[in-house]
């Protein structure tokens, strides 16, 4: 039995014509199922939980990043095989998952391609594609084997399934891409130098693929993780091997 | 690629084709990268290629390959595949395969190493000790005159 959990913002008038065709579309392929919508403080996870007991075994999340992310953040080891349709814009998981966007995913998702995702671990949450932390002042040790400083304030980005892009500066036209590997987490560091009077300048990106990373900072630190925002002092970030089972697209990038 | 040679006249074309085709190789599996002005202490040890644009202090190992660039310095024992220097390094450097000291490289600390090029104007102090020198072999014992009074010309009168 499938169901179907749509992001609030699908309300909206101008995505009803591409819902209704995907709804068509699923019905035509027999995997239409039932449809639950998401609201800002719906906890997920006991919403799927009692779907499952309920007889679910595949919940599809339709939506952007964000809802991906709010979703799988509390939800990812929820026995069953997770489906994504996205819709709208801010879509960049998608394409890592190897889906279209639009209703050319349903049928990605009527093909049940499965694989077994790896997903990051932080502090008390998954997340699926990427973590950041905003610039401070903080020191990272990997895998406590070795630990990582700069003079001023760095910023970190955490990789799963998103690309890294980056640029040298603001003229900087062209776009550096690091795709991350699988089996591990990319950690980026962007330390930062001061420029002028008030002015910080962006360094070259060091790169570090790890299974374990604890961030610590002398002051509270901003954390983005799947486009949801914290304030942290300390943050311990593991990699959970296979954790996700999920409908992928046959031209995903891992 | 019309215009690409069917055969490379000279063996030197041949060799930076070679050498071209290495480093892009190597660039492609670029996994792990210190940025300048960063800095990292401890046993920094990695699966993949290394390169190192800032400090490194503690000690360094993979068994791939090593960068270091202009600028960077690594105050640690190294041991990796193969590496190429081109900033500073204090520590011993250990490699399974080959070294390649670049013209700006300064190296303080003994190598061990398979096969070893450096290019002009890089410096290094300490002990270099190549594989593959069967050192059960006697050296070969070179026969030396000595100033005896049998091996003086001897002059019967």
């Amino acid at each position: 039995m499938y169901v179907y959990i749509y992001d609030n913002f699908l309300r909206q008038k101008n995505f009803l014509p591409i819902i209704r065709s995907m709804e068509v579309v699923l019905t035509d392929y027999g995997i239409a199922g039932k449809i639950l919508r998401l609201q800002n403080y719906t906890d997920s996870k006991a919403v799927i939980e009692d779907e499952i007991k309920r007889g679910a075994k595949t919940v599809v999340v339709v939506g952007n990043d964000a809802t991906f992310g709010q979703i799988l953040s509390r939800s990812a080891n929820c026995d069953c095989t997770f489906g994504f349709l996205p819709v709208g814009p801010n879509n960049t998981i998608a394409e890592v998952l190897g889906i279209p966007i639009g209703v050319e995913a349903c049928t990605v998702l009527s093909r049940r391609r499965k694989e077994f995702l790896d997903v990051g671990w932080m502090n008390n949450r998954y997340f699926v594609s990427q973590l950041r932390v905003m610039p401070s002042k903080l020191e990272v040790v990997y895998d406590e084997r070795f630990k990582v400083t700069t003079a001023d304030k760095m910023e970190v980005i955490i990789c799963n399934l998103q690309p890294f892009f980056w640029k040298r500066d603001k003229k900087d036209k062209e776009q550096r891409v690091v795709h991350p590997q699988d089996g591990k987490l990319e950690g980026f560091i962007r330390p930062l130098t001061k420029s002028g009077w008030w002015g910080y300048k962006y360094e070259e990106p060091s790169i570090f693929p790890f299974e374990e990373m604890t961030i610590t900072g002398k002051e509270a630190f901003a954390v983005e993780a799947d486009g949801k925002l914290t304030k942290e002092i300390k943050l311990k970030i593991k990699l959970a091997h296979s954790k996700l089972e999920m409908i992928v697209g046959r031209d995903r990038k891992f | 690629m019309i215009f690409q040679r069917s055969a490379p006249k000279v063996i030197e074309e041949e060799n930076d084709q070679i050498n071209n085709q290495s480093q892009q190789h190597s660039q492609d599996e670029v996994e792990t990268v210190v940025g300048p002005s960063v800095s990292v202490e401890g046993d920094f040890a990695s699966e993949g290629n290394i390169i190192v644009k800032g400090t490194v202090s503690g000690s360094v190992f993979t068994s791939k390959h090593l960068a270091v660039e202009v600028g960077a310095k690594i105050v640690a024992n190294i041991r990796a595949g193969s590496a190429t220097i081109a900033g500073e390094v204090k520590g011993n450097i250990k490699l399974k395969g080959s070294l390649e000291l670049l013209a700006t490289a300064k190296v303080l600390g003994d190598i061990e190493v398979k096969d070893l090029r450096v290019e002009s104007g890089a410096l290094l102090y300490g002990k270099v000790v190549m594989l593959g020198m069967d050192l059960s072999e006697k050296p070969i014992k070179t026969k030396t005159f000595k100033k005896t009074e049998e091996a003086a010309p001897q002059f019967v009168g």
